[in-house]
């Protein structure tokens, strides 16, 4: 008993401080997150104009109803996964590969790191800006591609066919962050110990078991953190949408559920309507990240 | 604890509801006013307005204005958000299709017509052409004074036509089936991408460009009582079917992919031969290119018809104008109406110096006006003109009718089947009002 009271103290003594660390970064995701979730939670029960100064009419659920039973908004949800689909799961897997290769090459690793870095450095709507200038039908899509595929004089139609303006929404997207997540891929690289290499070779593993038999096993926290952010990110998706539909492309197969937030609530002023949406956004994008944290437990692997 | 917590924050909020109250009253009666001043880039406009704000701040010592301009594409979410967090601007200026939702929501002042200048609402109207103030009056006062009206033709290249052999001045297009058959004269293509175009519209605008097509050939966007929308579906069809053969999918001639047609028509680089636009487009040629504005090589014609038209109709107008927030005393009201009226009692300035058309009587008959090249068609087509539709739901109807012409231009979506969609979504859109 004796003992045990100092231990006590001392662990109380680290909470404490511990909570006084903790405590910034809580009232920030107070005030600039809950508060918002919370806000926008309250206003989607509303039939709330953006723009009207009368007490907006309570509608209960009523903009969810209208929203599962609206086609528009459907299509909407397609888009987003669709979208997600087609660019998370390669954005994992390449950026892995990525980072693997990046590693091999130590010599020119920081040369790589760079170059696929710097996009993500760039603005959304400047790096939108640049794949405008590419697919436009006179621009280096349709040069490259005709060029690579013998087909001269060809529109690929980049951004008027409904297929290619998903794909080439997709393109820039894995372009502007793949970058970001091999340099979280690399990290996680480099913390396994060289040593658990150094025992594989010693007992005649080959580069390739030792990928999937040490590097892959151990970087699974990694590759967790990373699947969670990318799909976060790919649900999120809206600038380069945003600015596509703006310059001619069609709305329809791009019109991601952010997209639709920003039309309803800023271009039709229905923010009760356009908040609803971001709480199924909100709750579509938890549900997730709880799912993969579920399946992700479920074969933990330690050294 | 808890009791002197609870004071601090009674005598906190009383501090400042009396801080408030008294910063209103000081600002009701006397002492200094302050105008916050948010309008779009123009630096022709810039110059002169700029000009007027400091003569209006030296005649009034007590008023401070402060003339802030923004990206013409991001003043509506700026002033939009900043309405919505009730810190709005004092005087702005938008396109009537996104301001008319600010004067239905009771976010603008009527105009105050002493400090503005007129007499009274009867006077203003009678300063300002027929029909150019319809769109800001509710029940019978008037929430705007046009900064701008606007009504598009067409731009047309000489020498691209003369490059075609076809003579500009006999052979330019008056009917919108002559209009698609010369740009197949003047079109150049690689294979099927188009590296000169003969004629392209102004796509992110369907409601202002697009819908008289239908009304020519009998269509409406929504009847007269607002209550059924897409009328005349034959009207509709035909003109969903002339858009399919115009895109990429039918004659490919265009589409809203290409970049800017009216941008490319200023630098004269032989990749465009016609585009809409107003009158505004002769001084931005003049600053893009001052040697092509200069040649001799352009000329506007008027909007076309289709050959089967049932009603002559031009190219609907629509305007800029200056509002005012509602959410202020009745001084600052006053005060922003005085330096808005004053500004635009210089409205021939604003025509030789930034080539806008503010609608007064006196400008439009005046020599200044008529003797602009080509000013006579944009008068002639004015006169056979109406005002774009405006409503809570404009930008909506807008971008279902867009959605309606990209399907059959790039989504191969049938005619009939895009205007039924059209129908069915834009019914509702009214039905929800």
């Amino acid at each position: 008993m004796g003992k045990t009271a100092p231990t006590g103290k001392i662990e109380r003594k680290l909470a404490r401080w511990g909570l006084i660390f903790v405590t910034p970064a809580i009232v920030f995701f107070s005030i600039f997150s809950f508060y918002p979730i919370l806000t926008a939670f309250y206003t989607s029960l509303f039939k709330k104009n953006l723009l009207s100064l009368k007490k907006p009419p309570f509608v209960g659920l009523g903009n969810y109803k209208y929203l599962f039973t609206s086609s528009d908004f459907w299509n909407s949800v397609e888009a987003t996964f669709i979208f997600a689909l087609g660019t998370f799961l390669p954005l994992l897997v390449l950026s892995l590969m990525l980072a693997a290769f990046i590693m091999n090459v130590p010599k020119a690793r920081k040369f790589f790191q760079m170059a696929y870095y710097t996009p993500a450095v760039i603005s959304s709507v400047v790096s939108a800006a640049i794949w405008l200038l590419i697919f436009d039908p006179r621009g280096l899509a349709n040069q490259w591609a005709n060029t690579i595929m013998n087909t001269p004089g060809i529109d690929h139609r980049w951004l008027a066919h409904s297929v290619m303006v998903r794909i080439s929404t997709m393109l820039v997207y894995f372009w502007k962050y793949i970058g970001y997540f091999v340099i979280i891929f690399i990290s996680g690289l480099a913390s396994i110990p060289p040593s658990m290499y150094e025992a594989a070779h010693i007992d005649g593993a080959s580069r390739w078991d030792a990928f999937w038999k040490i590097t892959f096993p151990l970087l699974r926290p990694t590759v967790v953190l990373v699947s969670i952010m990318s799909m976060l990110q790919c649900l999120k998706t809206f600038s380069t949408q945003y600015l596509f539909t703006q310059s001619g492309a069609p709305q329809a197969p791009i019109n991601v559920i952010t997209l639709n937030i920003y039309n309803t609530g800023i271009r039709d002023f229905r923010i009760g309507r356009a908040s609803a949406m971001s709480i199924i956004l909100f709750a579509l994008m938890l549900f997730f990240t709880w799912l993969q944290f579920k399946f992700s437990k479920s074969d933990e692997t330690s050294y | 604890m808890k009791k002197s917590v609870i004071l601090l924050m009674i005598v906190l909020m009383t501090l400042s509801f009396s801080l408030s109250a008294n910063g209103q009253q000081a600002s009701d009666e006397s002492g200094p006013v302050s105008i916050e001043f948010w309008t779009h880039e123009d630096p022709n406009r810039d110059a002169i307005e700029t000009r007027y704000v400091e003569e209006f701040m030296a005649s009034h010592p007590d008023v401070t204005v402060n003339r802030v301009t923004h990206s013409s594409k991001k003043i509506f979410e700026l002033v939009l958000t900043a309405f919505a967090a009730n810190a709005g601007p004092d005087i702005f200026n938008m396109q009537i299709e996104q301001a008319y939702s600010y004067i239905v929501n009771e976010r603008v002042a009527p105009v105050d017509y002493m400090a503005a200048g007129y007499t009274d609402a009867a006077d203003m109207q009678e300063k300002y052409m027929d029909g150019s103030l319809d769109s800001v009056m509710v029940d019978g006062e008037v929430y705007g004074i046009p900064l701008e009206l606007n009504n598009w033709a067409i731009y047309l290249n000489k020498r691209i036509f003369a490059d075609a052999g076809l003579d500009a001045e006999k052979d330019y297009p008056k009917t919108w089936e002559e209009v698609a058959d010369i740009s197949e004269k003047l079109v150049l293509r690689d294979g099927e991408i188009i590296t000169r175009r003969g004629f392209d519209f102004r796509y992110p605008y369907y409601l202002i460009s697009m819908t008289p097509m239908v009304e020519q050939l009998g269509g409406k966007l929504v009847s007269e009582d607002g209550k059924t929308a897409i009328i005349g579906d034959d009207a509709w069809i035909k003109f969903l079917t002339y858009m399919r053969e115009w895109g990429p999918n039918g004659r490919n001639l265009g589409s809203p992919t290409y970049k800017n047609a009216r941008k490319l028509f200023n630098m004269d680089n032989n990749d465009m031969g016609m585009a809409m636009s107003g009158l505004y487009q002769g001084a931005r040629i003049r600053n893009d290119n001052k040697e092509f504005f200069d040649s001799g090589d352009w000329m506007i014609i008027p909007y076309p018809t289709f050959e089967n038209a049932v009603n002559d109709v031009a190219c609907n107008f629509y305007g800029q104008y200056y509002m005012v927030n509602a959410q202020n005393s009745d001084r600052e009201i006053k005060t922003a109406w005085e330096l808005t009226g004053y500004m635009m009692s210089h409205d021939e300035e604003y025509l030789k110096a930034v080539n806008i058309v503010p609608p007064t009587k006196k400008l439009m008959s005046s020599e200044t006006f008529l003797n602009m090249p080509y000013s006579e068609v944009f008068v002639n087509d004015l006169a056979r003109a109406h005002v774009v539709y405006t409503s809570e739901n404009g930008a909506k109807m807008e971008e279902l009718v867009k959605e309606a012409v990209e399907s059959v231009m790039l989504g191969g979506i049938d005619p009939v089947q895009a205007h039924a969609t059209l129908k069915a979504k834009a019914q509702e859109l009214l039905n929800e009002l």
